[in-house]
């Protein structure tokens, strides 16, 4: 294939989230320049990663197709978090290498099983996941009835977010980097030709309950590690904010141009998604809306996913005109 | 021809919910020989493909293939099977080169395209299609007829040693098909074997060994290949109380100049290449539509039913009093004014296929058929559903089962019936006989002539040039974006359409026919 290692070629479907990028990273240099300086990024990047990584989580499951977009990974995120929090390091298990353990296998542990009942007990993914949203919202407060706990001790400091070169970016481009080689798999063009059309996929010979299996995997991956991250920002546990992230993973995977119907997505347009979510916030936090902020940031939000979905349908429409 | 068992199927049946499908099913396919199933609509044909290509499975019965019995498309693929579908199965958001490979590696293995493989690819295409295909474009921008040749392709790319097609020529010109069926004699040459299901007859005497015929889930037997004959495979697709001389088919009556226009199109451009041109559909006729792919018969059709507002061209249509020409400018609008679409594409523009039988052909009268407070009158429906049912003599189970458990053919009746349904003027059908076979056809025409004899007027795009004759009033052959010639009386036969499809000019039609024929 042209594409080359970590450098896809670009397809049309991520004109938007760049030209929208750039315009927000223009916006935000003339309007609030301490975020290009040593301590801005990596504040930035420290508070943008666990909304990068929840967007990753869902871009595999949303490529199988069937629209299932994973609402659940939100709340699993914060319920990797509360475990890690209220049972392992309060257990006394606090290595890095036990927490990394435990984040990963939770979250594909889970992503596993709702990818089993999926595919074996037949029901739409969308309520498969849907209920988990709203069981795993219910058990992240029986785990942890209140924000609380500390992280373990190595950690405290990741949430410092002085340098760039932080340990949470190494995270991030750890996930970045198992994406570059999954997208060179043979995985990656079942994942997307399962999505695209599930019976040409079928009939074709591609095993896709397979795929669908290891897309969820990939997911439960992606989510253990946007849990830890998340647990380096907020160095505790906390049962309910991780629930915000599901809504906010689903703008910015389309954001990220992604199809939401299946078959399109990549890890570049999520990122970019989740970057561009984080600098709208950002540059809204320059303004001072007093109380109303978060009103405000969310309204952006709605309003800007709406308008770049109209200049995707306009330049599809203009793509295949007669 | 070597007598190895490729394929065989042991008093196989199977059910979908009430319809049975087939009853029992006997089929042997050797190596190295053309194979063809060959039966009416709803008599299994299908089906037969698909338990074969282990998509679905009997419920009774045993199936070998190359002495393995296999439960699904992998196992398929690990026994050396390939399927070409009725459908064209292509991921539009995917490169050509991602289409042609889908399935052919292991779910773990890293990615392998070596540019060997990639170049067989290539070659394989260009050769196929007739002209170079970027490998690398997006399959959604790409024709319908490319889209079929890189089904097609995958197939053949696999190296199978049992091959089957599923009406695949369906969506290929004329032209396309004979080196589809140079591509099948090489394989059956490397000792494939080559199942072909279809309903084009013409082609079954040329092409197949041996014929398998199919009549209501039974298998009523095998030709040999001095057998096939259109005359035996007639007789046998066809059940004994319906078996009407093959001249029941209708008479064009020609056209008398003083007819009225029912429909006219002025200053038509259906794609940017096209010269303006002007059409005229008299009323009470049959207008065939003909041309080689993408010369802008299709983009025509889709114009004068105003699904697309292509380039130009203002379509008017007599008023309901029948005194003088309206123009129609929407889609909406031409529906009103009595114009209606009947697509031979019945995924993506014909049925619904989460709905109902009932639902399917009854949508488009809802709005006729309303009582009181807006509730929709289920009586008034159920008796319009009666009558279509019965004078399209549609096979159904029962009107509440989805549209899908239907045939292809079945299913484009009850399109057709859609159409009738809502008391057009002008009905305008997009090669809606495709996938569809020679009786279904019968009760097409027929239906169409008795629209036509009552004041109807009908425009007719079809692939298939042997639909025109002693059907279609006049033919409008297009090439290169517009009319090309306009044929009708004598002219009206395969090889002055043929010429005219190759943008011959009349003079030139004679010495065509020579180069043809030479050839």
């Amino acid at each position: 294939m042209s594409q080359r290692f970590g450098f896809p070629t670009l397809d049309r479907s991520l004109t938007v989230p760049l030209v929208l990028f750039a315009v927000l990273l223009v916006a935000a240099a003339l309007l609030s320049p301490r975020l290009f300086t040593a301590t801005g990024m990596g504040g930035a990047i420290i508070v943008a990663a666990p909304l990068i990584l929840t967007t990753l989580a869902l871009t595999p499951i949303v490529m199988a197709g069937r629209g299932s977009v994973d609402l659940s990974v939100g709340p699993l995120m914060g319920f990797v978090n509360v475990t890690l929090i209220g049972w392992l390091s309060a257990s006394g298990y606090t290595s890095p290498l036990a927490v990394i353990c435990w984040v990963v296998t939770v979250g594909a542990l889970y992503q596993l099983l709702q990818a089993l009942i999926i595919i074996y007990v037949r029901v739409a993914p969308i309520i498969v996941t849907l209920s988990s949203f709203l069981v795993l919202s219910g058990l992240n407060l029986m785990v942890m009835s209140r924000p609380g706990g500390v992280a373990p001790e190595w950690m405290m400091t990741w949430g410092a977010g002085t340098t760039i070169v932080s340990p949470v970016l190494i995270i991030v481009l750890a996930a970045l980097a198992l994406w570059a080689v999954m997208r060179r798999t043979t995985f990656y063009s079942h994942l997307r030709m399962t999505g695209a059309d599930e019976r040409m996929a079928y009939t074709s010979g591609v095993k896709v309950d397979t795929v669908r299996i290891c897309a969820h995997l990939l997911g439960g991956v992606f989510v253990g590690l946007a849990a830890l991250s998340y647990t380096a920002l907020i160095s505790s546990g906390d049962p309910t904010q991780g629930s915000s992230y599901t809504l906010q993973a689903v703008t910015a995977l389309v954001l990220g141009g992604a199809n939401l119907a299946g078959g399109r997505g990549g890890a570049l347009g999520s990122t970019l998604g989740a970057l561009n979510m984080f600098l709208i916030s950002y540059l809204l936090s320059a303004f001072s809306f007093g109380s109303v902020t978060g009103f405000v940031t969310q309204m952006a939000f709605g309003l800007i996913l709406v308008a770049s979905l109209l200049v995707n349908v306009f330049m599809t429409a203009r793509r295949t005109a007669f | 021809m070597t007598n190895d068992v490729a394929v065989s199927m042991t008093a196989v049946a199977k059910s979908f919910g009430e319809t049975k499908a087939l009853k029992k099913c006997e089929f042997v396919a050797r190596a190295g020989e053309v194979h063809a199933i060959v039966g009416e609509n709803g008599s299994g044909k299908s089906t037969m493909a698909k338990i074969m290509s282990g998509v679905i499975a009997a419920d009774t019965g045993s199936v070998l293939i190359l002495g393995k019995s296999i439960t699904s498309p992998v196992d398929a693929k690990e026994v050396g099977l390939a399927t070409i579908f009725q459908e064209v199965l292509v991921a539009d958001e995917a490169s050509v080169l991602d289409n042609l490979f889908v399935g052919s590696e292991d779910l773990f293995s890293l990615r392998k395209l070596s540019r060997e493989r990639e170049s067989v690819a290539q070659s394989l295409l260009d050769r196929l299609v007739g002209k170079p295909v970027d490998l690398r474009q997006n399959v959604g921008d790409l024709p319908l007829s490319i889209k079929q040749w890189i089904v097609i392709a995958r197939a053949v790319l696999r190296k199978p040693k049992v091959l089957i097609l599923d009406e695949s020529s369906a969506a290929l010109d004329l032209d396309a098909t004979v080196r589809l069926y140079e591509e099948i004699d090489r394989l059956r040459s490397e000792g494939c074997a080559v199942i072909i299901v279809t309903h084009r007859i013409a082609e079954l005497v040329r092409i197949a060994d041996r014929a398998t015929i199919l009549r209501d889930g039974f298998t009523v037997g095998v030709l040999e290949k001095f057998e096939i004959t259109e005359a035996n495979l007639l007789r046998m697709m066809t059940p004994q109380d319906r078996q009407i001389s093959a001249a029941a088919s209708t008479s064009a009556a020609g056209l008398p100049g003083d007819r009225k226009e029912a429909l006219s199109v002025h200053g038509a451009r259906p794609q940017e290449a096209s010269q303006p041109f002007d059409f005229v559909l008299p009323q009470g006729s049959i207008v065939g539509v003909a041309g080689l792919d993408g010369q802008g018969q299709d983009a025509f059709v889709r114009l004068v039913a105003r699904i697309i507002s292509p380039f130009g061209g203002e379509v008017r249509i007599l008023n309901r009093e029948r005194t003088g020409l309206v123009k129609v400018s929407t889609l909406d609008d031409a529906a009103n004014k009595g114009i209606v679409y009947v697509s031979g594409d019945r995924k993506r523009e014909g049925i619904f296929p989460q709905q109902s039988i009932f639902e399917n052909l009854a949508i488009g009268i809802y709005q006729k058929n309303l009582g009181p407070f807006g509730v929709i009158r289920r009586k008034k429906l159920k008796q319009t559903f009666a009558r279509e049912v019965e004078r399209l003599r549609v096979k159904i189970g029962h009107p509440d089962n989805r549209i899908t458990s239907l045939s292809g053919g079945n299913q484009q009746k009850v399109l057709i019936g859609r159409a009738f349904a809502n008391d057009p003027k002008v009905i305008v059908l997009n090669d809606p006989a495709r996938g569809v076979d020679l009786n279904t056809k019968r009760d097409l025409y027929r239906e169409l002539r008795l629209f036509v004899e009552g004041g109807g007027s009908v425009i007719y795009l079809s692939s298939e040039i042997e639909e025109f004759l002693g059907f279609a009033d006049r033919v409008d052959v297009f090439h290169k974006g517009s009319i090309h010639r306009s044929l009708d009386g004598p002219d009206i036969n395969e090889e002055t359409i043929l010429a005219a499809m190759f943008g011959r000019s009349v003079a030139d039609t004679m010495e065509f026919s020579k180069e043809r024929k030479a050839h």
